[in-house]
């Protein structure tokens, strides 16, 4: 049968006159099923890119592995391995052991490094606890706030953020040591360094969930009979909550973190944190102990993140999207 | 203000009242592109002749033939005598790095309770500005020769306690007495040293180059000088002819050394003050160095290396050596001053003094501890005789001295022009 | 009473009027006394015209006293003196390195945004795990694997090549190694802009015919152009500030950056005053990138619109 418009070879109509399904002829074959040529296939694997994406992935942790492995490594070098042990941690105070009297812990340790360390997690829970109230309270003041100072509040609240430390960095060394000398270089210099640069991270965030959250709920307690302050505290609070607790995480992680401004306040070496021994020491006398000392910061900082994304995630539950969503976009 | 007249016959003085008008005839400096720090700092005093900025007046510059006592100044007396030394928990020191042994750090802490906490820094410049920055309080800190006059008359260090420093009698009487602070009233000498070159003699061919060894091409990418602008500019002058006064003004000398070193950047120079370490395990094949880090370098040889392996290259003349010396002094701000006179006295003692030795290499200015002590005491061995350092050397070698700050930035102007990629 | 004030449409009562303000008080005053006025102190020190007896510059706080001998001898020797190289290799390296940072940045965060299926949360935590990893930690270990018997030279000296001196002053480390520090600042902001797409609309241009690229470069981009801006200011303003890299990785004159300029001369006491100056230099080039940035962003929301 012949049918209009149809040109194709063999290209016949399925049904036929009484509407019955008639079957194609057996000399057409179908082609492998599925089988479309990857580069004519829009739906296709991404192969390219997630080899890429993998390959990335790799390249940018693994070298953070290897600094691990060399933590346990049983000789002074840094880049060849030579067996394990775990005297670059604790405590070294073997006669003959590689790592005497430069261990972290122990009977056995260099001073140095756990003073490091007491001064990096110290300074971090002092900066969080100041940073996050003032933080938060500015947020809610200026997201909340309407007239033309607060623009002009808003534009200087960000500029922390886009600053290159070195500069924030190098203003508040020179501040410091000319004007504010009553506080001097050291502990307090410190906290206020870094309370600084924290005070704009808190501030995108807990005002994008702000934004997020709106005004609705607020004005909807009110008409159920709260007054204003009943209203922030019993329902605007709580939603906060979220945001302030990955607020402060990213607060204490960043303060850990934290090289330039460390490095520009700290005065002596009794106020060195562990960014600024690393670096110091990778240029004189670097050995096994900074890579311990790096992981150990590495597992604060991790325990932080995990500690968030499961908070995270157990607000979330039930609700869609994942946590890591949350983290992601917190990070914007 | 207190000022002795028989220290400022013969010494040359530094009156910060320079005008504009005196530098700008002085157009050398600009011309010879030496950077804008030096007009800066000749226009400390305003055009009228009034008080200088921050100085409290002129200072003298101690030399060798013509010695400084350094005044002690009302509201800067020596602290009380027979006081007991503070309880604390740190004694804080403001040091090169690994310029203190660990075993003597730990007895001091073992003694009197205190843990001793070192501030490191790599070059005066650096020191300076670490003690007058505000907050920052040290007990103890390590300055040379060339920065004493300015730190006592800008009220940065405190005078002794003589009767606290009753090993002051073990050291040289060069050194009970020098010439930068007679009677001692300020410092005790810590280390002396002579500036050479360190190198690999397994892999160095000929030695005898002397300086030119780090121009040799041969070891490119494997060679280093000090992170000091003096240290590095004299020896480019001292290593090409240019003057053998180290410590001259003259702005063309200085940018003639600065261009030799300039011709070090092609050739991969490392600028640090680790060579003790990097010498010994071979990161370094030629570095310029003091001659306590080959000493020291006994402690970081890698693996198959041994101290027959290093050597150290000085003038054969000895009035040709750069020599000096560091000294301790008490910051005026330190919260525990008589801790800190402790201190300085037991670095004094003869047999802590050679525990120190033992680790850091530098020989310490002691009676005792004479170049024959340590040479039997199997510190030094054979190939590094050159390192040993005995008082003669101080009569004849070459010295740094303090310089007018107008001087010593075009030092530091011309080294930091170096080191931002030579220009 | 609690009910009507509440309904007085956008009224607030007595008490809380100045709530608002009085809550961001703190903070506005914090950042005024330690960012705005250190800014001004930067001024003051770099505009200042007396030198104390250590040869460190005197704030001059009073604008009547400025100077501007030093600022205009360092803006000489940026344009042809000493800090000439430093601005090179800055502007240099921060160029090849935003761009390798593209080049790998994009399509990684466009394959976790939009295609990655199941992995999706392994590959967001592995992509954000750098943000949370110490900066000097990440560059600590790739100078263990370049050293002279790290394991670039071991896997070199297995092919039978000879041993590279990586870490003896190579500009190609050091713009690798800021490639390495800031691609994962670039991706996450990125993720998130790419994340926003609407997946309708690259369906769309592939019923109309679109093969992968045109539809890449006629859709997807643009609609991202402005994470990819936002991507690339949140790295780069950094990495013109960034002077510890080449101080781990190269330590050498020959590859100085800015940063590096200023964090010795700030350090220093005679130098101070210079220090000073760049300080301004580059925060005036970063306001340039910063003022572009805007004027893009305001632009494009109100194209939105």
């Amino acid at each position: 049968m012949t049918t209009v418009g149809v040109d194709a070879p063999g290209a016949e109509k399925a049904w036929d006159n009484e509407g019955r399904y008639v079957p194609p002829p057996a000399s057409i074959k179908p082609r492998k099923k599925g089988f479309v040529p990857p580069w004519r296939n829009p739906w296709r694997r991404p192969y390219v890119l997630a080899t890429i994406t993998w390959g990335y992935i790799l390249w940018s942790l693994v070298p953070v592995l290897i600094a691990v492995q060399f933590s346990f490594n049983d000789s002074r070098s840094r880049s060849s391995w030579n067996g394990f042990t775990t005297a670059w941690y604790c405590c070294g105070t073997e006669e003959g052991s590689i790592a005497e009297g430069t261990s972290v812990f122990g009977a056995g340790a260099n001073d140095t490094l756990l003073n490091a360390l007491q001064n990096s997690l110290t300074l971090g829970v002092i900066t969080t606890l100041i940073a996050v109230p003032i933080g938060t309270a500015l947020a809610l003041g200026l997201t909340r706030w309407r007239s033309r100072t607060s623009n002009a509040a808003n534009a200087v609240s960000l500029f922390p953020l886009v600053t290159p430390e070195l500069v924030l960095g190098s203003a508040l060394y020179l501040v410091i040591t000319t004007l504010y000398t009553q506080i001097g270089l050291g502990r307090n210099a410190l906290i206020l360094g870094h309370v600084t640069f924290s005070i704009s991270f808190i501030l995108v965030i807990v005002r994008g969930r702000l934004v997020s959250i709106g005004n609705e709920f607020e004005t909807a307690a009110q008409d159920l009979g709260a007054t204003r302050m009943q209203a922030i505290r019993t329902v605007l609070l709580p939603m906060l909550v979220p945001a302030i607790f990955a607020s402060a995480m990213i607060t204490f992680a960043a303060s850990l973190d934290d090289f330039v401004v460390s490095n520009f306040l700290f005065g002596d070496a009794s106020q060195i944190t562990v960014p600024v021994l690393l670096y110091s020491a990778v240029k004189a006398a670097p050995s096994p102990a900074l890579n311990a000392l790096a992981t150990l910061l590495l597992v604060g900082t991790m325990t932080a993140l995990l500690l968030t994304y499961v908070v995270l995630r157990l607000r979330r539950r039930g609700e869609s999207g994942s946590a890591l969503d949350d983290l992601a976009g917190v990070e914007m | 203000m207190p000022f002795d007249p028989s220290s400022t016959d013969r010494a040359p003085q530094w009156r910060p009242q320079l005008r504009r008008r005196d530098v700008l005839r002085g157009g050398a400096f600009a011309a010879a592109g030496l950077g804008v720090a030096p007009l800066l700092a000749a226009c400390g005093g305003d055009d009228d002749g009034g008080t200088p900025a921050g100085g409290d007046g002129a200072y003298p510059l101690a030399r060798p033939d013509a010695p400084v006592t350094l005044p002690i100044f009302d509201d800067n007396q020596p602290i009380a005598a027979g006081q007991e030394p503070e309880k604390v928990d740190a004694l804080r020191v403001l040091n090169y790095a690994d310029y203190m042994a660990p075993g003597v750090k730990k007895d001091f802490q073992k003694k009197y309770g205190a843990e001793v906490q070192v501030t490191p820094y790599n070059n005066y410049d650096e020191m300076l500005t670490k003690i007058s920055a505000p907050g920052a309080e040290f007990d103890v800190v390590f300055p040379g020769p060339s920065v004493m006059s300015r730190m006592v008359y800008g009220k940065l260090l405190q005078p002794f306690q003589q009767s606290y420093l009753t090993n002051l009698t073990n050291a040289w009487p060069e050194y009970q007495d020098p010439w930068y602070d007679q009677g001692s009233q300020y410092s005790v000498p810590y280390t002396v040293y002579t500036t050479g070159v360190g190198y690999r003699s397994d892999i160095v061919t000929d030695p005898s180059e002397g300086y030119q060894m780090l121009w040799n091409p041969d070891y490119a990418g494997k060679m280093g000088i000090l992170d000091d602008a003096g240290e590095a500019l004299g020896m480019a002058m001292l290593a090409w002819d240019i003057t053998r006064d180290i410590n001259t003004g003259d702005p063309e000398a200085i940018n003639a050394a600065k261009e030799e070193l300039n011709k070090l950047i092609p050739l991969g120079v490392k600028v640090d003050i680790t060579q003790y370490e990097t010498l010994a395990n071979g990161k370094f094949h030629v570095h310029q160095a003091w001659s306590g880090d080959l000493v020291a370098a006994r402690w970081y040889l890698a693996q198959g290396v041994t101290t027959e392996d290093l050597g150290y290259w000085i003038p054969e003349d000895k009035a040709d050596v750069v020599i000096g010396n560091d000294n301790i002094c008490i910051p005026k701000s330190s919260p525990s001053p008589v801790l800190a006179h402790a201190f300085i006295n037991d670095l004094l003692d003869n047999t802590i003094a050679e525990k120190n030795f033992n680790w850091n290499g530098y020989q310490p200015p002691l009676t005792k501890l004479d170049a024959d002590y340590l040479i039997e005491g199997g510190y030094i061995s054979e190939n590094l005789m050159s390192a040993v350092v005995v008082p003669e050397d101080f009569e004849s070698g070459i010295k740094f001295y303090e310089q007018t700050p107008a001087v010593e930035n075009m030092y530091l102007a011309a080294f930091q022009d170096f080191q931002s990629g030579g220009s | 009473m609690a009910v009507a004030e509440a309904t007085k449409g956008g009224q607030k009562d007595a008490a809380t009027r100045f709530l608002w303000p009085a809550l961001a008080i703190p903070g506005t005053a914090w950042l005024l006394a330690l960012f705005v006025l250190p800014f001004y102190g930067i001024m003051a020190v770099a505009f200042s015209s007396q030198l104390d007896i250590l040869g460190q510059p005197i704030p001059a706080w009073n604008p009547l006293e400025w100077d501007f001998a030093v600022m205009r001898g360092v803006i000489d020797q940026s344009i042809n003196g000493s800090y000439r190289s430093a601005w090179e290799h800055t502007f240099i390296y921060a160029a090849i390195a935003m761009a390798l940072c593209v080049l790998i940045g994009y399509p990684v965060a466009y394959y976790v945004a939009r295609l990655a299926r199941g992995n999706r949360g392994l590959l967001l935590a592995l992509i954000l795990a750098p943000w949370w990893i110490n900066y000097l930690t990440r560059m600590l270990s790739w100078v263990g694997i370049l050293g002279d018997e790290g394991y670039a030279n071991d896997i070199i000296g297995f092919f039978g090549f000879a041993k590279v001196d990586w870490l003896g002053g190579q500009w190609y480390v050091v713009v690798i190694a800021l490639v390495y520090g800031y691609l994962p600042f670039f991706i996450v902001p990125l993720y998130a802009y790419l994340d926003r797409i609407d997946q309708h609309l690259i369906e769309a241009s592939r019923d109309l015919g679109a093969n992968t690229f045109r539809t890449f470069f006629r859709v997807t981009l643009p609609q991202s152009r402005i994470g990819l801006i936002t991507a690339m200011v949140i790295t780069a303003l950094p990495m013109f500030g960034d002077y510890y890299t080449n101080t781990l990785v190269s330590n050498s004159p020959t590859t100085v950056m800015i940063g590096n300029s200023i964090e010795g001369t700030i350090q220093s006491g005679f130098s101070r005053g210079q220090g000073a100056s760049l300080v301004l230099l580059l925060s005036a080039v970063l306001l340039f990138f910063m003022a572009y940035y805007l004027i893009l962003t305001l632009r494009a929301s109100r194209e939105a619109r």
